[in-house]
């Protein structure tokens, strides 16, 4: 029978080329110098600087390739399926409030019972061939929203493009407020590798010097439309700043023959399909592989790092088929994680020798712990006067909304918490007028005050630090395993009473900006998301001078053996409350240099 | 934190969520409905039910200067052809919230519902949406959930987003324009000065 033709895209060129590259890539297929676990921001951009730097490069992606021209489908009408853009019968995202109270693992869950596939709330008619089936990855512990993507380019396919650089408020936090420890690195040290970021792949934004958030090397920006000039002026008079958004996207275009430079459709969490969005396969991996120097081999799940006690130097990683589920032992001079923040912490946990008993990389028995993330949820919304009852201009034509830049905790000290939030969010005319859902009555009342309302919409959402708490950790749960039969991980994370106070503070002060604003039928939303809902995850690696406090040196290297390396954001002291990203761009590419140097002198 | 309340978690869900999906058939049907506007061939509702609510998706997103409303926009075909594989306790209160409806359009007015007049719509209307923020009778909890969904199916619809919204995104720019003030001009579309 026909199925429904805008859900079910052909994947066959994809799969066909997935398997061929399964079936030819095996150990001993070609001397590799370095392995790269992951193809997202980490593992592309360590993939890339290797390889464009003539080093010979096996990327191992546990899900198969991506066909971007088919699958990102970013001008698509609702009204092409008649599923709109929901998902297929019983394929079954969990909802954000069903995080909380729904027993671990989720998929094992008898809400799901009748469901064919459980996905994380981030699984939509787009993105549900990339995010991964929670029952063949499940998780035990406290309730963690984890949303993982097992496909070339993970979860850059349909990431915010949200591109902040953390600054000095983040690499010397403890300074400033005593909590925790600083950075072994400053911002200037990162600076140089961000300003190659927006270089290579195209940043675009306007200059603020603002220290909580740097300027970088920006292309063209994104206009605010009516409703956010109105909001910016506003809150200008309180001292506050509404910045255009800073997107990893190119508006001037990049040396790069996989992408174009924006068009301004919007729908950008698609897939670009015009690849002016950052999205690792177009930006990184594809220009990599042209370079003659990487090979990728998807359907390559690895289970764990293999290390020689004989030379305490990694020699490879294993490698588990996610199709045949035959074992395979890839070998190369150093191996480079960039499964994510949690999957390479993972990894190194279940990477178990005489050795290593807790796994390597856990001398210090730290590895696992100050998992951190941005706590969400709060949010705020009105209608501003300037645009009600106006006829409907385009303004959903950008990647990112714009920015309330920190105000908390930047040059003076508030008395209930430290650190500080951002929000993002504006308005306008979007394609769905969720506003609508909030207008009551029915008739030609209804449907007119919908058109009288729709222009004049401002929404925001917060993004609050979650402090690096060594008690907010992850470990290997031994009973449960993925469909695989690899040890998943079990949660012990929550939010603490800092970021509490927090969300409190925040929730007001949208409230009072709004006022501001003079926005009509202001709404507030107190409710914060569950614990790993901002897919901004870092710090279960820290890096840090002293092996005894951390589990990488101040270059991603493990202190416990020298030649393996963390791409992603594992080895993030903190955080702030910008989108990490950028700064997963920033640092893989500032790893790799210090590696390709090891590497060329012969000292790896 | 405070609680999930029905109408937040709902909204978590994606509004409709707790709606069924197609079939492929219901879906092959329902595409071609929708290119040759042909005749609505109901599944799950009889043709009374299905005239009922198309009566009721009308009355709430009616036809009126600037743009079709939810009838011509096919919304009752959109809600028949999502309850075709609704599981059989959701199929059954729409079907009974569609009883109750007449039910009490015949109590008042002697008359099943699609045959009333617009002053007698307004009158059960006005009754069944008073308590909409907080629902308690089933009448009460159909009207909120018919709305929920005729909302979403209009304004997804072609008629909804291009006629009614008058969107005009999802298309290729040369450079997004916004507010015109920042361009140094006085914008037309808000009013608000370029200096303040």
């Amino acid at each position: 029978m026909q199925s429904d033709l805008t859900l079910n895209v052909d994947l066959t060129r994809p799969l066909q080329e997935s398997q061929r590259l399964a079936d030819s890539i095996k150990p001993g297929a070609a001397p590799w110098d370095a392995i790269v676990v992951g193809s997202g921001a980490a593992g592309g951009m360590a993939a890339y600087i290797l390889a464009m730097n003539g080093v010979k490069v096996l990327m191992l992606e546990a899900g198969r390739l991506i066909d971007e021209k088919t699958e990102y489908r970013t001008m698509e009408w609702p009204y092409a399926s008649m599923r709109r853009n929901r998902l297929p019968p019983g394929e079954r995202p969990i909802a954000i409030a069903e995080y909380n109270f729904l027993d671990r693992p989720y998929g094992a869950n008898k809400t799901f019972e009748n469901a064919t596939k459980v996905l994380s709330y981030s699984a939509n008619k787009f993105t549900r061939n990339w995010v991964v089936d929670e029952r063949q990855h499940p998780t035990t512990g406290t309730p963690y929203a984890w949303v993982r993507a097992r496909v070339l380019g993970g979860k850059t396919n349909f990431w915010g493009r949200g591109a902040l650089r953390y600054g000095p408020l983040q690499f010397d936090a403890a300074s400033r407020d005593g909590f925790d420890v600083d950075w072994p690195i400053r911002y200037d040290d990162v600076k140089p590798y961000y300003d190659k970021v927006d270089v290579l792949l195209g940043c675009s934004g306007t200059k603020e010097g603002l220290i909580q958030v740097p300027d970088g090397v920006f292309q063209r920006p994104y206009k605010l439309n009516c409703v956010e000039v109105a909001f910016k002026r506003a809150i200008a008079r309180m001292g506050r700043h509404y910045i255009q958004g800073r997107a990893g996207v190119t508006t001037d275009g990049v040396l790069n023959k996989y992408r174009a430079r924006c068009a301004g459709r919007g729908r950008c969490g698609r897939g670009c399909n015009i690849g002016a969005a950052f999205h690792s396969p177009t930006a990184l991996v594809y220009p990599a592989r042209d370079s003659g120097n990487l090979t990728v081999r998807p359907y390559s799940i690895v289970s764990e790092v293999l290390v020689d006690p004989s030379t305490n130097k990694a020699t490879g990683v294993r490698v588990i088929d996610a199709n045949t589920r035959e074992v395979m032992d890839f070998t190369a001079r150093v191996v480079v994680l960039g499964a994510g923040t949690l999957d390479s912490t993972r990894i190194l946990l279940n990477s178990k020798s005489r050795a290593y008993p807790d796994g390597v990389g856990n001398s210090s028995g730290l590895l696992g712990c100050y998992l951190s993330e941005h706590i969400m949820g709060i949010s705020g919304s009105g209608f501003i006067p300037v645009r009600i009852g106006t006829e409907s201009t385009l303004d959903d034509g950008r990647p990112v909304s714009p920015y309330i830049a920190r105000f908390r905790n930047v040059t003076d000290r508030h008395p209930d918490f430290i650190r500080g939030y951002h929000f993002q969010g504006g308005g306008g005319c979007f394609e769905y007028p969720g506003m609508a859902h909030e207008i009551t009555g029915y008739g030609k009342a209804f449907k007119s005050n919908v058109r009288k309302y729709y222009p004049a919409m401002v929404s925001f959402g917060g993004f609050g630090e979650v402090l690096p708490r060594r008690e907010n950790r992850v470990t290997i749960n031994p009973r449960v395993k993925d469909a695989w039969g690899i040890p998943v991980l079990n949660f012990d994370y929550r939010f603490s009473d800092n970021e509490l106070k927090m969300t409190k503070d925040m929730a007001d002060s949208i409230e009072e900006m709004l006022h501001a604003a003079g926005a009509e039928d202001i709404k507030i939303g107190r409710t914060t998301h569950p614990p790993g809902y901002s897919i901004h995850e870092i710090g279960t690696a820290r890096m840090g001078n002293d092996p005894k406090t951390s589990v990488t040196d101040s270059s991603c290297r493990l202190h416990d053996v020298k030649n393996i390396y963390l791409a992603d954001a594992g080895p993030f002291v903190s955080g702030g409350t910008q989108n990490t990203t950028w700064t997963i761009l920033a640092m893989a590419w500032r790893t790799m240099d210090f590696l390709k140097e090891r590497m060329r002198t012969g000292d790896v | 934190m405070s609680k999930v309340t029905r109408r937040t978690a709902l909204k978590a869900a994606g509004t409709v969520a707790l709606l069924p999906w197609l079939s492929d058939s219901g879906l092959l049907a329902f595409t071609r409905l929708q290119e040759t506007g042909a005749a609505p061939a109901p599944k799950a509702l009889s043709p009374s039910q299905f005239a009922t609510l198309e009566a009721l998706v009308e009355a709430i997103i009616p036809t009126d200067d600037r743009s079709p409303g939810a009838k011509p926009a096919r919304v009752a075909d959109y809600l028949d052809l999502l309850l075709v594989e609704s599981p059989s306790e959701l199929t059954l209160q729409w079907l009974g919230g569609l009883a109750a409806l007449d039910a009490t359009a015949a109590a008042r007015f002697n008359a099943p519902f699609v045959k009333l007049n617009a002053t007698q719509v307004d009158a059960i209307l006005g009754d069944i949406s008073r308590n909409e923020r907080h629902p308690k009778t089933p009448l009460e909890k159909f009207f909120v959930m018919t709305k929920e969904a005729t909302i979403h199916g209009y304004y997804t619809s072609k008629i909804g987003i291009e006629q009614e919204l008058r969107y005009k995104g999802n298309k290729f720019l040369r450079e997004f324009i916004g507010c015109e003030t920042q361009d140094g001009k006085d914008c037309p579309h808000c009013g608000q000065k370029a200096r303040v």
